[in-house]
């Protein structure tokens, strides 16, 4: 039994590799089915998404073969040439491939570290699987596991709770001083890609209100539309800047356009409540001296990068302590498929005891009905009362070096002594 | 029976506190829920204790000076509580757990008897006089504790820099919140415990309001607290200013109160 994992990834493939799998699927076919389809492969799981293809699958015997047929199969699905194969897909083996499935699941092998997405994909993906009937017991077992992984990891690192994007930042930074952002107002001046996705965040976390103003009105129209949010003319900006809790400027005008005293009256006029400003352009639209006011601040567009550096940092240190996790939980892992190895072999070895004590009654049935009932019946626990003792210390053995994950080679040992080769070589010996 | 119910009160808020700094310490979020919980068990029942005692003995809990600190704790421990359910604040536990457990361990070594007030200080008015005077300081106490957490946390936020520290402390809005209800409950709690006071120094001393070194003090800390107050609802010193000004009187006059105490002559003592 092996398992195996092949895929590529936005490390090992350029987006021209990643799109020519993602859009390989005619109408209608699915990739998975058509992964099951394939001679000795057992189970399958199949994840896509758009920086990564991973094909994570059990064989049984031959696993050489089944590869190949899998690797034709993609080959053929993505028009890829043999060298690019052999470029930009990575191969794992058994433990190998669980923790790099672990990994995976975690965030910790992802475009941004720790980003929450990939655990649904990874789930959404299973769910499929499971629909097409494509995970036995081991998969399954093995997924939910890792759906564990990736819940430790999140809950016991902080590779997720640091944000990594300028417009995260902002929102992170309103939560640390509003709390709760339910009916904030926001004031977005001026537009801009950055800001717009901060708008849209704080929006996204509970803001209340949004005020657009921008250059032209006509502009503001349009994102007041896009935001359901209220426009209003660029001039106005320092007389309704008293309402907003929020303000995130942007625009591309030289100068300031809020000044420190414009801010300072607005905050007298809103009895001081707490004021964020947001300063994404550059050149800046507030003045830095806005920032010594009480109850005011102010973060440019490098305070917030500087943030964004910094988080990136933690969440490396972070991802440390996650790969640890993931280390411990591969061990979990071998130490409990050493004992799925380890049952089979116990199994098979009690059968065939059964079987001789069976066997050796039968023959000796001519004189044992000679005996009376319970008589018979002293004989046969007697027989496998024996039996069970002699086979009691090498069972616990077994499951010993299970716990020491060294048992192959004593299976590989009692597999030989007692000849417990599957029916079909035993056929083939004879 | 009040004593057992004072003992249960006193483990429950001992393994809250152990509760909170597991979770400082192994940074997760999980034993200090727990701890809040705990710390919600420990106040019941503690609150229980302080009826008790007040139903089996007849006398005023607040009849000595332990009694006292012990009511100031659960006044602290209640007053968090109440502000847990509306606001961010967890890491206000974390102090308030272990300043309460100290507080009631102090109180629970000496409980019985020692410090209690003279025959003729005790009387209804007297209670009511000490429970609003305690209550009312007891809030301050908390508001003077969200102020100096706002200092920090407005420190870190101008300085731009998102530490540990600043993942830590609540958000700005949510401390300021416990400063403005504090304040709001606190100060007319604290007028009707003083004047529950003077009334009754009229009747027992004579005078509505002997110049006492104490009761100078008292004043001080009325007339603080109404100007910060005042500053607040009139004149809109939220955020900062506020919590600044909440943290520092709350010091000063702390201080003050150490020095008056041990220092000068007074009527207004329990030994």
């Amino acid at each position: 039994m092996k398992i195996i994992l092949l895929g590529l990834n936005h490390k090992t493939a350029p987006l021209e590799i990643r799109e020519k799998l993602s859009c390989a699927a005619p109408e209608g076919t699915s990739p998975l089915r058509e992964i099951m389809r394939i001679d000795g492969i057992r189970e399958a799981f199949y994840l896509s998404t758009c920086n990564r293809t991973e094909v994570f699958f059990r064989v049984d015997d031959a696993p050489e073969e089944a590869l190949d047929r899998l690797k034709t199969l993609i080959r053929k699905r993505g028009n890829f040439r043999p060298e690019e194969m052999d470029r930009h897909f990575y191969l794992y083996f058994d433990e190998q491939a669980i923790r790099h499935l672990f990994r995976v699941a975690s965030s910790l092998d992802s475009m941004v570290m720790g980003e929450p997405q990939i655990l649904g994909q990874v789930k959404e993906s299973y769910r499929e699987a499971v629909d097409n009937d494509a995970t036995g017991i081991l998969l399954n077992k093995i997924l939910h596991h890792t759906f564990r992984v990736a819940k430790r990891v999140r809950t016991e690192t902080g590779i997720a709770s640091h944000a990594v994007s300028v417009s995260y930042t902002a929102v992170e930074l309103a939560k640390k001083i509003f709390g709760n952002l339910a009916g904030k107002t926001v004031l977005l001046v001026g537009a801009g890609e950055m800001s717009e996705l901060a708008a849209r965040h704080l929006m996204q976390n509970g803001a209340g209100r949004i005020l657009v103003a921008n250059r032209t009105f006509e502009r503001s129209l349009q994102l007041a539309d896009l935001f359901k949010g209220e426009a209003i003319r660029f001039d106005d900006v320092e007389q309704r800047l008293r309402e907003a809790d929020i303000v995130i400027s942007s625009t591309g005008a030289p100068g300031y356009i809020i000044s420190k005293d414009r801010v300072a009256a607005a905050l007298h006029r809103r009895k001081n409540r707490l004021l964020f400003l947001i300063d994404i352009a550059v050149p800046r639209d507030i003045d830095p001296e806005a920032a010594r006011l009480d109850n005011v601040y102010l973060y440019n567009v490098d305070d917030l990068q500087d943030i964004v550096d910094e988080n990136r940092n933690i969440r490396r240190k972070e991802a440390e302590k996650a790969e640890a996790i993931v280390e411990e939980e591969v061990g979990r892992y071998r130490e409990w498929y050493n004992t799925l190895e380890v049952v089979p072999t116990i199994v098979s070895l009690k059968e065939k005891t059964a079987g001789i004590i069976r066997g050796e009654l039968e023959r000796s049935s001519s004189w044992l009905q000679d005996l009376r009932e319970d008589e018979r019946n002293h004989v046969e626990i007697l027989l496998s009362s024996v039996v069970n003792k002699i086979l009691h210390d090498p069972i616990v053995g077994l499951k010993e070096k299970t716990i020491d994950r060294n048992a192959k080679p004593y299976i590989a040992a009692v597999k030989h002594l007692f000849n417990l080769e599957d029916e079909p070589s035993k056929k083939r010996s004879e | 029976m009040d004593r057992i119910l004072f003992n249960i009160a006193l483990a429950g808020y001992f393994v809250s506190t152990t509760g909170y700094l597991c979770s400082l310490l192994f940074k997760r979020i999980f034993p200090a829920k727990i701890s809040t919980w705990l710390l919600t068990f420990a106040f019941s029942v503690h609150g229980t204790a302080l009826f008790t005692q007040y139903f089996l003995t007849g006398q005023s809990p607040v009849n000595s000076c332990y009694g006292s600190v012990s009511f100031f704790a659960w006044v602290i421990a209640g007053a968090y509580l109440v502000f847990q359910l509306r606001t961010k604040t967890r890491i206000l536990g974390a102090i308030v757990s272990p300043v309460t457990f100290l507080m009631v361990f102090a109180a629970s070594t000496q409980m019985p008897g020692r410090g209690l007030l003279p025959e003729n200080l005790q009387g209804p008015l007297v209670s009511v006089h000490v429970i609003l005077s305690v209550a009312g300081e007891a809030l301050f106490a908390l508001v003077a504790l969200a102020g100096m957490l706002y200092l920090l946390q407005d420190r870190q936020i101008k300085k731009r820099r998102l530490h540990a520290m600043s993942r830590l402390l609540p958000p700005l809005k949510d401390l300021d919140r416990i400063n403005h209800y504090g304040l709001l409950f606190g100060f007319p709690v604290l007028t009707f415990g003083l004047l529950a006071g003077s009334v009754w120094a009229g009747s027992a001393w004579g005078s509505h309001w002997p110049w006492d070194p104490k009761l100078i003090w008292a004043l001080l800390v009325w007339i603080c607290y109404a100007f910060v107050l005042h500053q607040r609802l009139a004149i809109g010193w939220s955020g900062r200013k506020a919590a600044l000004l909440s943290a520092f009187f709350f010091l000063v006059l702390l201080v003050s109160l150490a020095v008056i105490s041990f220092n000068f002559p007074t009527i207004h003592t329990f030994r």
